[in-house]
């Protein structure tokens, strides 16, 4: 053997290191463009959705003379609830508007100027003159909830400029709103309906609360149901099955579960919670039902590999003192796995959260106008309504889409600070 | 290459002739079968043993990890047990409170006694023969809570203390014990995992035997420490004889000739060579202890 | 080299080189040792001046060795921390060394004594009476380094037994030596000479049984110092077992 020329050596290894740097650089930039390029894409569809949906949060009023007399409601001077929930508050607003415009004439004009104001609007005033009767007899202005296309031209969302059969908003329409803006009458409030509201035909009647109140109770019952489920086969299949054919059968049918199209758990859900087991339709209870079975795979997968992350020497520790193998697992095995399954119950909720389409398979998809107020009401969750409304041709219905796609992202980043306030507490201990 | 082979022959006589008189010397363990009869030399057996291991098989699935291995552990000695790696010592030491019970392809066969009561009969319960039989492990394992807790658990889970001054005092006691309160005593509710190695050891020493064990098995207890920390845990040893009975497994082998007063050497899953401490490391009488003592490949 | 010696060498071929070499070192110095007694005794029988000079300088080297391989004995222990049959071997070269370096003291006192007895040159036939005393202890030597060499635990239990015969050797010199004083009283001085000369050889003779000795304990692992000869051929003559 001869002796290595170091020299040489030396002088070899330096002109090779300019290429590895360049090499390595480059690199670098592949990541950086890779990095951005999602950052792009995720920046464009939340501008997106956060650009159409911010106008969902504010709602148009407009102040309108009303004269509150019985006569025209159709009531008597003194008019008990009954009397005033049938009264005819839309006669009144009809005729306040009237009277502001009253060069309006003809049939379809005047149904064009009432068409200004929400159908909501006269229960509105009729709950707002129930709750004080004193109000019959008096006349002022009042601030009533404008119509969805006449809010969305106050919220410049018209383009005048287009011919006026290929806009709903039309050139009377316009003219009266300008009249009002202009006599500033007209106003921009939160949209408080949006919160406090179930769904309606009508977009600035449709509110998010039902299918909120749908959702959590759906989440709650998939957590009820999924989460100690999924933790208890997962220490059982961990710490205490005996490994035989048996389990790894198991092993493999749940992790074949978990890549099921979740349809056929709608179907199963279908078949066999509500035409099997008689409960009810569209129901969170089923929802939820439906929803953790979909979950458990996830829940059971991720646990226990949480579980099996967990250093045998800690096993080995609580065994060494004499401790029982459930007291090993409950006192010393969970408590470390646990943010793991934390994540993993997390990332199922939050697939849980966004499923629609075994909700769909068990009638999640109706029409709910009501706020669900328990697990057995019917009631329909975020996905569903925003595919509800994103299927309506309104304009209003657009911008609801969008704010309610908000409303889910918040729920699921309320959902993730819930687990990393969890994990926290848990690896703090 | 010439001055090599002179070695091999000048100071291989020496233990080719020590070992002359040992018929066991041209027992070939290499390929021995497991079921011949093959004869630990030295002295396995004590007059008053603590425990005491007879014809102790143990099977890792089709592996045969452990051979025909009997041997006494003596009341409050230091038995240190040696050998290569995978010779079948830290398995054998795991046989004495039964941690192997956790391994499922694992099988015990033979006899093995705690004060002459069979530990492997089906009545036993591991439960209570790991508070009797404690154990501390190669990597400091403190559990994930306070100072406090670790030493408590054990105490907590037995129902070893009716109240919580008993309860301290348990506590105290034992990381007094184990040389550590007055490095600690400040701090008993910080995690025990935040402490260094060497304290984190002796935490679980303190762990082990705040459930008042009667034997303290140690596989390979400083085998992460510095040589500073691995001189107190010996000194601690040294100490805890007079109360418990230790079998420690050690890859060190001077450790084995400072801590204990008997050494076992395993080779392959056999116990070669037992014999007082003392004389294994001068005069080792089997070739195999001879060399693995040296420090030569066979 | 014998195949049915399979002991393995060291993991370290290191420890394996220093090891040979601090024995090698320890045989050079018997070589020397056991020179210097030949030059000694050849030259105070024959009254050879210029020869007893050169023994008593020529202790000088063997000093110097034993303070060599003394060091590197340290070394070994320090750095190696050896067991068992390694320990044994640093633990008797070792005291082989300091034995042989009292050997080599004996054989500068007979070289000097040879060069004074030279000067005196009254050259007398009681000046070469321990000649067959020098010849036997030269040899035991020879034979207890050989054993020492060869670790032949036969030879070293052989050899060990030969201190008597030396012992009793060393008696018929005194005896001879009162003789001739009660003859020729003038000569008092150099009779005491010759007979310190045998005193010294004597001296050498349980040197060579202490190497004996060391072979036993390296070999058997068993401190046979201060047992009788007899007590050592029960334990380790040919034929016993260990």
């Amino acid at each position: 053997m001869t002796e290595p020329d170091h020299y040489k050596n030396t002088a070899a290894i330096q002109a090779s290191l300019k290429k590895r740097y360049a090499r390595e650089t480059r690199f670098k930039w592949y990541g950086r463009l890779a990095v951005m390029t999602g950052f792009l894409f995720l920046f464009v569809l939340l501008a997106d959705i956060i650009g159409k949906g911010l106008p969902a949060f504010t709602q148009h009023f407009i102040s309108i003379d009303l004269t509150l007399d019985a006569a025209t409601l159709g009531v008597s001077s003194t008019p008990d609830e009954t009397e005033l929930f049938a009264a005819d508050f839309g006669a009144v607003i009809k005729r306040g508007l009237r009277d502001t415009f009253p060069e309006v004439s003809g049939r379809s004009e005047k149904r064009s100027l009432y068409r200004l104001v929400s159908a909501g609007a006269e229960y509105e005033l009729r709950d707002r003159v129930i709750a004080d009767p004193s109000l019959i007899g008096t006349s002022g202005p009042v601030w009533l909830m404008a119509h969805a296309e006449a809010g969305s031209y106050l919220k410049g969302q018209v383009d005048t400029q287009l011919p006026e059969s290929d806009r709903r908003v039309k050139d009377n329409q316009v003219a009266w709103l300008d009249e009002l803006r202009d006599q500033g009458r007209t106003e921009s409030r939160f949209n408080t309906t949006f919160f406090t509201a179930g769904d309606s035909r009508e977009p600035e009647l449709a509110g998010i609360k039902a299918a909120l109140y749908g959702s959590l109770f759906t989440l709650a019952v998939t957590f009820c149901l999924a989460f100690p489920i999924g933790v208890l086969a997962a220490v059982y299949l961990e710490e205490f099955a005996a490994r035989n054919r048996l389990t790894d059968l198991i092993e493999i049918n749940i992790n074949n579960l978990a890549a099921v199209p979740s349809i056929v758990f709608g179907l199963l859900g279908l078949a066999v919670f509500i035409n099997f087991m008689d409960l009810p339709r569209s129901a969170p209870l089923v929802g939820g039902m439906v929803l953790s079975l979909m979950t458990l795979p996830t829940i059971i997968i991720t646990s226990r590999a949480a579980i099996q992350a967990v250093s045998p020497s800690i096993r080995e520790a609580a065994l060494g003192v004499g401790a029982s193998r459930l007291q090993t697992v409950f006192h010393h095995v969970l408590p470390v796995a646990m943010p793991g399954i934390l994540t993993g119950s997390i990332i199922g909720m939050a697939q849980a959260l966004g499923e629609t389409a075994p909700l769909l398979m068990i009638g999640m998809v109706a029409f709910i106008m009501d706020v669900p107020g328990s697990v057995s009401d019917p009631s329909t969750v975020l996905p569903v309504q925003i595919f509800l409304w994103a299927d309506s041709p309104e304009r209003g219905f657009t911008e609801k889409t969008s704010a309610a796609i908000m409303v889910l992202m918040g729920f699921l980043i309320m959902m993730n600070a819930v687990a990393i306030y969890l994990r926290r507490r848990f690896e703090s201990k | 290459m010439s001055a090599v082979s002179v070695t091999a022959n000048g100071t291989g006589a020496v233990d080719a002739q020590a070992a002359a008189g040992e018929e066991s010397a041209g027992f070939d363990i290499e390929h021995a079968e497991a079921t011949e009869d093959f004869e630990t030399t030295g002295t396995p057996f004590v007059d008053n043993p603590k425990m005491s291991a007879r014809n102790v098989n143990v099977y890792y699935g089709e592996k045969h990890a452990i051979m025909n291995v009997s041997l006494d552990i003596g009341q409050n000695e230091v038995i240190a047990m040696i050998g290569p790696s995978g010779c079948g010592k830290s398995t054998f030491l795991r046989t004495l409170n039964r941690m192997n019970d956790i391994i499922p392809i694992c099988r015990v066969e033979g006899n093995i006694t705690l004060d002459e009561e069979d530990i492997y009969t089906s009545g036993q319960d591991t439960v209570l023969l790991r508070a009797r039989v404690g154990m501390v492990f190669q990597k400091p394992n403190p559990f994930p809570k306070s100072i406090y807790e670790n030493v408590a658990y054990g105490a907590r889970i037995h129902g070893l203390a009716q109240s919580k001054a008993e309860m301290d005092e348990i506590v105290e006691n034992s990381l007094r014990r184990a040389s550590l309160f007055d490095e600690v005593k400040d701090n008993l509710d910080k995690p025990g995992t935040g402490l260094s190695g060497g304290q984190q050891q002796r935490l679980c020493i303190a762990r082990a035997i705040a459930v008042s064990p009667e034997v303290i098995l140690m596989d390979e207890p400083c085998s992460a420490l510095d040589p500073i920390a691995t001189a107190r845990i010996e000194e601690l040893i040294d100490e805890l004889k007079e109360k418990f009975t230790i079998a420690i497994v050690t890859h060190s082998m001077q450790q084995a000739a400072r801590v204990s007063q008997r050494t076992a050497y395993f080779h392959l899953g056999r116990l070669i060579e037992v014999g007082e401490t003392k004389d294994v490391f001068t005069m080792p009488r089997h070739q195999l202890t001879e060399n693995y003592i040296t420090g030569r490949f066979g | 080299m014998d195949d049915s010696f399979t002991m393995g060498q060291h993991t370290s071929q290191q420890f394996d080189r220093e090891l040979e070499a601090v024995r090698t070192k320890a045989l050079t110095m018997g070589g020397l040792v056991e020179a210097q007694c030949e030059k000694a005794i050849e030259a105070l029988v024959k009254g050879d001046g210029a020869l007893a000079e050169a023994v008593a300088l020529g202790d000088l080297p063997i000093n110097a060795l034993e303070v060599e391989i003394s060091a590197e004995c340290m070394d070994i222990l320090a750095r190696r921390q050896p067991a068992a049959s390694d320990l044994r071997m640093i633990l008797s070269v070792i005291r082989l060394v300091a034995d042989l370096e009292r050997v080599g003291d004996e054989a500068e006192k007979i070289g000097r004594l040879a060069a004074a007895l030279a000067d005196s040159r009254t050259r007398s036939d009681f000046v070469s009476s321990p000649r067959h005393l020098g010849s036997s202890v030269v040899s035991m030597l020879r034979d207890a380094l050989d054993a020492f060499a060869r670790l032949d635990v036969e030879a070293a239990v052989a050899v060990a037994a030969r201190d008597a015969d030396i012992d009793q050797e060393f008696e018929s010199v005194t005896r001879l030596m009162l003789t001739h004083v009660m003859e020729e009283p003038q000569q008092v001085k150099n009779m005491l000479r010759v007979n310190w000369c045998a005193r010294a050889m004597e001296r050498i003779g349980d040197h060579a049984e202490n190497i004996c000795e060391e072979v036993i304990f390296l070999v058997r692992g068993s401190d046979v110092r201060h047992l009788s000869i007899e007590e050592i051929q029960a334990r380790f003559a040919p034929g016993t077992p260990a």
